[in-house]
């Protein structure tokens, strides 16, 4: 029923069958443009892009993940999710809305990798369990490692979806006993787009796959591979509560009389200022609002190992090495504390071991004081 | 002859499940469902601070978001004796509807309809006849024939196109498809009005728990601070918000996911004989309107029933070690107390040992230990869990709301009582829920305004949040609903640490092996006996497993005779 | 290394040992490390100011974290121009005088060990600079110094336009991209700094009160005060000082 096209048509082409007018067209090409930000300039680009370029095929996997990713994509308010499976890439396959199952869906993903080698898009979400050869997760008889490295073996590029494909999330906190590994530490040589956050912000998501479309390249990077067009600010330099933090204003504990005001969550453990995310300024679904809005801190949750640096409630991490409780003030104040005890103990036995030479001086010194 | 088949993965579900399945004379004789990924979360929680673990074990699933962080609050709370302010108890109710809203409608279109609706057979509708039915079924608006006429020419030039996307390889054409094109149109338009739909549903969560999925939870209440007389609290426009967006949900659920729900069943009332399985349901109860401790408040009465035996509810406790327990015989884990120990939760190991055989294989080894999923036994006997078990359970209580909507629903599809026992009725009671669920959240809302007029304006109980506070030993369980079925977090807190934690989530109940008795749990109990058309193309296969909506990852095998795997199957 | 009795009293000598910018650069130091401390702990744990104020009638910890950023910079501009000063000053501010690069130099080390840590000795040890276990001390403080300096501008890297704090950003990666571990570490670090202000303190006043020799005033004014034969060896010492650091410059 399938067979390859011999001409696959441009976005352009298939909205003039669907009755668009061009007019209609450049209007969506400047929403779009609107939407990323672009100059007069580059709407021509968009338009461009668009008329040249048929359905880019992609392959999303799912390994160790919760799906939140696929929810979280499928929130996406623009462009919307239908939008996008219909006009603008072709999902070939994805477990969570595909309609084939077992061995169709598998022959599905194959036919995309032949017949678009080294063209489709591979999305992954999902960390890869490497500990005892992968049994920890299999799909179709094969485990996340193989499929993977078959997958991504002819991908034009690799999205990684979210913090498990990105840094492991948390089935890598520790003891990581399933040896979750984030998805650029297996495979090499294929540019990896980082799109981390539990889950990432649907638009944001929507947003990436927009821009290698659009564009036909990979969005800048931040130096960890993350897209610096949603990554390259803190949450907490771009959050409204910022006044309050500058001020010294906090919330000292949930729902006090500060809470009730929107003062900064700061000391109720909000991770805003390590965290990049574009929470402050995009928001979530549809810019509704964002955890630190709605009273909440936000706990760093596109951050690496984020979830062994906690307790979410408080501003300093536990420090490694001593422990689950301690954190560098309690074992900065026993330091302290044994120091000074060691002090006081060093001045008393001063006083008895050096008796002698210290009576030596003062009696040299009374002695110099007579003779005057 | 017997012959043995495997589709795998199976897709529109959460997770990753594998189900085997005998075929005898055009049945299943047996099926066999396996677990295949683990994360082990049980473990990471270990020596962790309990007020994190709602973060930790909300990452459980994405799909069902929400669930596992409520538990797990709750669980905690239960165990330091946190009694939460009434306005965090109607937020948490409000959420908790509009994810059953949410969830049940996605399940309905985008995991559960490709089984019924025949999306390539839509192309043929006509669009004039497609709008006549839409409005005799609904006054939805969007109905005209210029509407479907729309959606069917961008539908046929997407497939001409070639690039079938996530609709290749669809059992499209299957005998089994039984819907006039018209009927088949009208499921592709909702399909994607329900895309567009679900992300409007889901802002609830965003204003209360600042996003979606995975909105944010506190151990004592919610973190959303009430403050009608600041920009940054939950205000007059945000309180508005909330009831606007409910009050949409509720117009789409009556006049959308109802109507397509009642005109799609006629086409299949042979499923209403179909994937009954064990017959036996539990549910822990949920939504209290008068605190989480007075279960006789909650609007899902909770109990057990056995054996279709609707006049006799059973009552359940989760603290009683001999009611709950799980059991590893056929799972790839081991107890220090041997394969056949089945332990209460809160003293509940998750010590993981894989024995299958290495991949890639072609089967698992059904004889012996084949999934990750522990099997969870009430007093010894497999129960069904989810919204069948909770409609039943409300029905056999007694409940009015229950009782109205079940008779009205069975009258107008002209069925017994006893098709409720079915693949049918599970997907049915998705929709007759949903319909309760979309009338009950208007009620707190409107009950949540009233305690705010009244001044109350509590939000998080934080008198015990300092873990000085606590005790030195305290065990807790924390118990939900979730929209797969009933859910609990058992905790056992050490020295302000997790000392233990066990999770047993619905898909557990339904989806896991056999136990140390060889008595079958749901998923396989209701795939035996299902007929299947063509071993090739097993949709059968699909619509029971998803009528359970699995929350986890699935693949379906067949065997022949000699254990030889013979079917794969081919692309279309 | 004179031992003393009671009939044989001291012949003390005065000798210039901290030149200007030696001691200019200790005090500068000293008020940056104190601000840093306080401002950094309370940038880890601010204090609760409940009030009605509005935000934007006050900047108390927008001020705090100026100071620290400030301080930061004196801090680390200070402590380069200590390091340059190491081979261009005299010679008790020499280089040398930190790292341990012959035997005599951990034989003092155990010296002073002996007397002045576990008071073995009923006698006093006589040096004339920094004795030879605290110059050690510091070299550990100067590696201190570089852990702050290089984990805090490469958490204030993102928060500045200026490219210098830019030069610190490969600190992040070395934590694996974990700015919550950086920060961690940058806040524990802080500890070792209070940690070592107490000891250097008291051991200023143990000095001045066991040997009477000038210790804390020296830092103020640049003198201390010496005895007659610890002075001859060391007038040697300083000879053989020049000489090598002309030939240094020589060649």
């Amino acid at each position: 029923m399938i067979s390859k096209p011999t001409h696959r048509p441009t976005y352009y082409e298939e909205l003039r069958q669907k009755g668009y007018s061009r007019r209609d067209f450049m209007k969506f090409c400047s929403m779009i443009g609107a939407y990323l930000g672009l100059e007069a300039s580059g709407i021509a680009q968009v338009a461009n892009a668009l008329q040249k370029t048929s359905r880019v095929p992609v392959i999303w996997l799912h390994f160790q993940e919760c799906t939140c990713c696929s929810e979280s994509f499928i929130r996406s308010s623009h462009p919307i999710v239908a939008d996008i499976i219909l006009d603008k890439i072709s999902l070939d396959y994805t477990e969570t809305l595909m309609a084939a199952s077992g061995h169709q869906a598998e022959a599905a993903m194959h036919k995309t990798m032949q017949d678009f080698n080294g063209e489709y898009i591979l999305c992954v979400e999902g960390s890869v369990p490497t500990a005892e050869d992968g049994v920890y997760c299999c799909i179709g008889g094969k485990s996340a490692m193989q499929i993977l490295d078959e997958a991504a073996a002819g991908a034009k590029a690799i999205i990684a979806w979210g913090s498990c494909a990105c840094n492991g999330c948390v089935q890598a906190a520790k003891p990581n006993p399933t040896r979750a590994t984030p998805i650029h530490k297996l495979v090499k040589g294929k540019p990896i787009i980082k799109v981390p956050g539990c889950p990432p912000i649907g638009e944001v998501m929507a947003g990436v796959i927009v821009h290698v479309i659009t564009f036909g390249r990979l969005p800048e990077l931040d130096r960890v591979g993350r897209p610096k067009a949603f990554y390259s600010k803190r949450v907490h330099d771009t959050c409204y509560r910022r006044p309050f933090y500058d001020a010294g204003l906090f919330v000292e504990t949930f729902d006090d009389e500060n809470a009730q005001k929107g003062y900064c969550l700061y000391k109720v453990g909000c991770k805003g200022p390590m965290t990049y995310n574009a929470c402050g300024v995009t928001k979530w679904n549809n810019g509704t609002s964002y955890p630190i809005q709605s009273g909440h801190g936000c706990f760093g949750c596109s951050e690496e190992n984020f979830w062994d640096n906690g307790p979410i409630y408080r501003q300093m991490a536990n420090f490694p090495g001593f422990g689950i409780e301690a954190d560098a003030d309690k074992i900065g104040m026993v330091a302290a504390g044994a120091t000074a005890v060691g002090i006081a103990a060093h001045a008393i036995a001063t006083n008895f071991r050096k008796a002698k030479l210290i009576d030596d001086l003062i009696h040299e010194g009374k002695d110099a004081e007579k003779e005057l | 002859m017997a012959e043995r088949i495997v589709v795998d993965p199976v897709t529109r579900i959460e997770g990753h499940l594998r189900i085997e399945a005998e075929i005898k004379d055009g049945k299943i004789s047996e099926a066999y469902s396996s677990g295949t990924m683990v994360r082990l979360l049980e473990e990471i929680l270990k020596g962790r601070d309990p007020r994190d673990a709602w973060a930790f074990v909300g990452r459980v699933c994405g799909v069902c978001t929400t669930v596992h962080s409520l538990a797990s609050c709750r669980a905690v709370e239960d165990a330091l004796g946190i009694v939460i302010p009434p306005n965090a108890e109607l937020v948490r109710n409000i959420m908790y509807c509009t994810q059953y809203m949410h969830d049940h409608v996605v399940h309905f279109y985008h995991l559960h309809a490709l089984d019924w609706v025949d999306v390539v057979s839509a192309l043929k509708a006509d669009p004039k006849k497609t709008s006549e039915i839409a409005q005799s079924i609904s006054n939805w608006p969007k109905s005209s024939p210029g509407y479907f006429s729309d959606l069917q020419k961008r539908l046929t030039t997407f497939v001409e196109s070639g690039q079938l996307g996530i609709f290749a390889n669809g059992y499209w054409g299957h005998p089994a498809y039984k819907l006039p094109p018209e009927v088949n149109l009208i499921g592709v338009a909702h399909y994607l009005e329900a895309l567009e739909w679900q992300k409007e549903i889901v802002k609830v969560h965003t204003i209360f728990g600042g996003k979606n999925p995975h909105p944010n939870y506190l151990v004592g209440g919610m973190a959303c601070a009430i403050g009608l007389d600041d920009v940054s609290g939950i205000n007059a426009e945000r309180l508005a918000y909330v009831e606007q967006l409910l009050k949409n949900a509720k117009d789409f659920i009556n006049q959308v996911y109802i109507p397509d729900l009642l005109a799609v069943a006629p086409y299949y009332l042979d499923w209403g004989a179909i994937g009954g399985g064990l017959g036996s349901y539990m549910s822990y109860g949920d939504l209290p309107t008068n605190g989480y401790n007075d279960p006789s408040s909650f609007k899902f009465p909770s109990g057990v029933i056995l054996n279709k035996d609707i006049a006799n509810v059973q009552d359940v406790d989760l603290r009683n070690d001999t009611e709950v327990q799980e059991f590893i015989k056929r799972s790839w884990y081991e107890y220090d107390g041997g394969e056949d120990a089945g332990l209460h939760p809160w003293a509940g190991e998750s010590r993981v040992k894989y024995t299958g055989p290495k991949p890639p294989y072609e089967h698992l080894n059904v004889n012996e230990k084949y999934s990750y999923l522990k099997t969870p036994r009430w007093k010894g006997n497999a129960v069904e869990v989810g919204p069948l078990a909770r409609v039943l359970i409300g029905y056999a209580r007694g409940r009015e709301d229950f009782k109205a909507v079940v008779d009205s629903t069975l009258a107008k599809l002209n069925v017994p009582v006893g098709a409720l026992f079915s693949t049918l009725g599970r997907t049915a009671a998705r929709g007759l829920e949903s319909i309760l669920v979309a009338d009950w959240a208007l009620e707190f809302y409107d009950s949540l305004i009233l305690n705010l007029k009244n001044g109350d304006t509590r939000m998080a109980e934080m008198e015990k949040f300092n873990p000085a506070k606590w005790e030195k030993t305290a065990k807790g369980v924390g118990h939900t609903e979730a929209p797969r079925g009933a859910l609990a977090h058992w905790i056992v807190i050490e020295d302000t640490k997790i000392k233990n934690y066990q999770l047993v989530v619905p898909t557990t109940w339904n989806a896991s092996p056999r136990d140390p008795n060889g008595n079958m749990s749901a998923y396989e109990a209701a795939l035996k006996d299902t007929p299947i058309a063509d071993p090739e193309q097993p949709v059968e296969i699909l619509r029971t497993v998803h009528s359970f909506d699995p929350c986890l990852a699935c693949a379906v095998h067949v065997y022949d005779e000699d254990g030889k795997h013979v079917s794969r199957v081919k692309v279309l | 290394m004179a031992s003393i009795t009671h009939s044989s009293p001291h012949k003390l000598r005065r000798v210039f040992v901290w030149q200007l910018p030696v001691r200019v650069y200790h005090w500068l130091n000293a008020l940056a490390i104190v601000a840093l401390c306080i401002t950094g702990y309370f940038i880890g744990n601010p204090p609760a100011l409940l009030s009605g104020a509005e935000a934007s009638d006050r900047y108390l910890f927008g001020w705090i974290r100026f100071v620290h950023f400030v301080a930061a910079y004196i801090f680390f501009f200070n402590f380069l121009f200590r390091i340059y000063w190491g081979f261009v000053g005299n010679k008790y501010a020499d280089w040398k005088n930190f790292i341990p690069t012959n035997k005599k130099f951990f034989q003092e080390i155990w010296q002073v060990l002996s007397i002045d840590i576990f008071l073995k000795k009923n006698k006093e040890h006589m040096s004339v600079g920094h004795n030879a276990l605290a110059g050690l001390v510091y070299f550990f403080t100067f590696i201190a110094f570089m852990v702050q300096c290089i984990t805090g501008f490469a958490l204030y890297a993102n928060m500045s336009d200026w490219w210098f704090a830019d030069l610190f950003i490969w600190a992040s990666w070395l934590f694996g991209h974990d700015d919550f571990a950086l920060r961690n570490w940058h806040h524990a670090t802080m500890w070792f700094f209070i940690v070592f202000a107490m000891v250097h303190v008291y051991l200023v006043f143990y000095h001045d009160y066991v040997e009477g020799r000038g210790e804390t005033s020296s830092i103020v004014g640049g003198w201390k005060f010496i005895d007659e034969e610890a002075f001859h060896k060391d007038q040697q010492d300083t000879a053989e000082w020049e000489v090598k650091k002309k030939g240094r410059a020589i060649r």
